[in-house]
Order: structure tokens, then C-alpha cells, then sequence
């Protein structure tokens, strides 16, 4: 008790003006400012994909990137909340990206079955995941950055979903550069390796968020 | 102090402001009303005495991200949640790999309370000593023979935090008994 007194002393001697951290409004719009730029620096140096304008008439594949930057922003927001030790209280918005991946989910079953006769898949296969994770360094560096100046009290959740939103922002930069229509190359080595990405970026909010 | 929401913002925004009298109010305030909460939780009064210590001073490191517009009192608790359980986790992690069966710690003490020289009985003044959690558990398994699992599921309590209990007291008993 007295040690709990002294303490309160000793910090409140220490009260000066704080510089309070961003609305998470505002660090997730610095994000996703950062990531629009970031997407097309990254297709000014691969450029885009020949055919784009045609695929564009396609909405399924219309529909799909609509769905990756959906993936993007709501994984950027839900990350910007988790900083803060309440979440903002905005616990509901936190888990927006799971909408987003089920919406996807169900757009790739109906493109899987809407391919045919199956598109021939392109001669590389996990070179398109390597080239994701390599354009999703620099967001994720980026983003883990900024996390470290909050205080997160679900590190590993942060972690796990700000590593997704970098690796989405690979993912979406890919596609709109790779000349593929394979439903199921994409699906293998574009989409299902989010889900272990997630799995490393929980370790690495473990790591890294620790405060 | 009524420790009323509004007061508890009003003062933060003070001493994020840099006023050291708020800022000191605020705290008292805060382990105020965390001390019952985490008093709940643990079982000595001075690990809620060290936690609450720990939980002032992560508040104080992240004060930053607190804007005095939303309610204080959520914000306090996330981050008291959250200390609760990094300290419940390493704290029974640690206890449980120096954790001994119940069956060795008979071995472990200099004469065996359960046979010839000790009976819970003989030594029940000792026990009822003890702090009451750990008492009840002895009571449960020695004199009404209940099992570390079956005395876990009776008090709502893990085993592993049964036998983990159980082996405090014997600690405990072995040091009083010894003397």
C-alpha cells in the first residue's frame, strides 16, 4: 500500500504535457495513403498487366480487387484500433476484415466454377508468393514501426493482421501486374498463403508489440 | 473523490496536460478501484500489491494513446486485463515446472504428514493458519480424500492450480512443522 503510494509520487512528479497519439482515423488513413503510393511506385517499376482494361470489363475480376483493397483498408483499420489498449472502443470494427476474407472466399469459389475450360496456368508458380512477400516488406516494416509507438494490449492479433494487410498489399499489386487468369494459381499462390502469413505475423506481434 | 466517469476523464485530461496534482489524484483513484478487482484474482495481498504497482506504471507509459474523450475507466481495465494475464501466465508457467506430484511431495517433506507421526488431525491448528484456499484443499484431499482433479472441479479451480496450492502449503507446513 505504501509502496503503491510512493509509486503514485514518483509518476506524478513525472506529469508533464503529453503528445497523444493519433486517432486511429488518422493512422489508418496515413496507412492507406502510404499504401496507395506504395502500389503504384511498385507498378510503375513492373507496369501493368497488358490486358488490364479488357479484365476490367470482367467483374469477377473487377470484383476481386475490390475485395483485396477491401481486405487492405479493413485489416489497416482493424490494426490501427488494436494499438490502443481499449481498441478505441471500437471492438466491433476491429474484426472487419473477417467480412472481407469470407466475401472473398465465396468470390473465389464462384470464379473457380466460373473458369472453365480452365484458364492454363502460367509456367512459375511460387515465385508469385515470394514476390508478394518481398513487395510486403516495406509496408510491414513500416507499419510495425508505427505500432511500436502505441501500446497494444493484443499484440499478437496486431501483429497477425498488420502483417496481413502488407501481404494484401503485394497481393494486390501482383495482380494487377501478372497476365494470369488461373483461378487456381491465384487461389494457391496469391491468396492461401495469407493464412500463414497471419500465422507469422502472430509471433511477430508477440515479438515486436511487446511494450 | 466520487470516482464518478466524468471526474475520472476530467482528471486525465489534466494530466495529460501536464497537472501533477490530477495525475496524482487519478492514480489513486485507479488503484482504487483496481485493487478489488485484482484482489479477486490473486490469492496474497502482496501480488496484488506488486501487480497493481506494475499496471500504475503501464498506464503511465501509455497514457499517450488516452485522448480524455472516451471513457477512462475501459482504457484502465484493458490494460489491467492485460498485465493480469501476462503475470497469471508466467507466474503459473514458472510454478508448473518446479510443480512436484502430489504423490512425491510426501517424499519431499522430512516425515510423511500422511502416515504414523502426522494425520491432518494432529496438525489441523497448523492448517487452519494457512490462507483459506490453500486450507480447504488440504481438507479436501486429506480428510475427506477427494482427489487433486476431483477438488479442482468442486472449487472451480484448474488442477494444476490445485496441486499447485497444495504444494505451497506443504512448503508452508513443512517450514512450521520443522521448526
Amino acid at each position: 500500500m505504501k509502496d503503491v503510494d510512493t509509486l503514485i509520487a514518483a509518476l506524478a512528479r513525472e506529469a508533464r504535457p503529453v503528445r497523444q497519439a493519433p486517432h486511429p482515423f488518422v493512422l489508418f488513413a496515413q496507412w492507406m495513403g502510404g499504401a496507395v503510393v506504395y502500389i503504384a511506385l511498385t507498378l510503375l517499376y513492373s507496369g501493368l498487366r497488358p490486358d488490364l482494361l479488357a479484365r476490367l470489363h470482367s467483374p469477377l475480376y473487377l470484383l476481386e480487387l475490390v475485395l483485396l483493397l477491401g481486405i487492405i483498408a479493413t485489416a489497416a483499420l482493424s490494426a490501427a484500433l488494436l494499438v490502443f489498449p481499449d481498441m478505441h472502443q471500437k471492438r466491433r470494427m476491429v474484426f472487419s476484415p473477417v467480412l472481407m476474407f469470407a466475401l472473398l472466399a465465396v468470390l473465389i469459389v464462384i470464379s473457380w466454377q466460373a473458369d472453365s475450360p480452365p484458364s492454363p496456368p502460367p509456367v512459375h508458380s511460387v515465385e508469385c508468393l515470394l514476390y508478394i512477400a518481398f513487395l510486403a516488406l516495406l509496408p510491414a516494416a513500416w507499419m510495425f514501426y508505427s505500432m511500436r509507438k502505441f501500446a497494444s494490449t493484443h499484440h499478437y492479433l496486431a501483429g497477425s493482421i498488420a502483417l496481413l494487410a502488407a501481404f494484401s498489399i503485394g497481393a494486390l499489386s501482383l495482380r494487377l501486374s501478372e497476365q494470369t487468369d488461373s483461378i487456381l494459381h491465384v487461389m494457391q499462390w496469391h491468396y492461401l498463403p495469407m493464412i500463414g502469413v497471419s500465422l507469422i505475423g502472430l509471433w511477430l506481434g508477440k515479438t515486436l508489440l511487446k511494450w | 473523490m466520487t470516482g464518478a466517469p466524468s471526474k475520472l476523464e476530467s482528471l486525465m485530461r489534466k494530466a495529460l496536460a501536464g497537472d501533477q496534482q490530477a495525475y496524482s489524484a487519478l492514480l489513486l483513484e485507479t488503484a482504487r478501484f483496481l485493487r478489488p478487482f485484482l484482489s479477486r484474482r490473486l490469492n496474497g495481498a502482496s501480488e496484488v500489491e506488486d501487480l497493481l504497482q506494475e499496471i500504475l506504471l503501464s498506464i503511465h507509459k501509455a497514457r499517450h494513446t488516452y485522448d480524455g474523450q472516451r471513457p477512462y475507466k475501459p482504457w484502465a481495465f484493458a490494460i489491467a486485463q492485460f498485465r493480469l494475464l501476462d503475470y497469471l501466465r508466467s507466474h503459473y508457467a514458472d510454478h508448473l515446472r518446479h510443480a512436484v506430484e502430489i504423490s512425491e511431495v510426501e517424499n519431499i517433506l522430512p516425515e510423511n504428514v500422511t502416515e504414523s507421526s502426522f494425520t491432518y488431525e494432529s496438525i489441523s491448528a497448523e492448517i487452519k493458519q494457512l490462507p483459506e484456499k490453500q486450507a480447504t484443499i488440504l481438507q479436501m484431499m486429506h480428510q475427506e480424500g477427494y482427489t487433486a482433479k476431483e477438488v479442482a472441479e468442486k472449487i472451480g479451480m484448474k488442477e494444476s492450480a490445485v496441486k499447485v496450492a497444495a504444494h505451497r502449503a506443504y512448503k508452508i507446513l513443512k517450514e512450521k512443522l520443522v521448526r
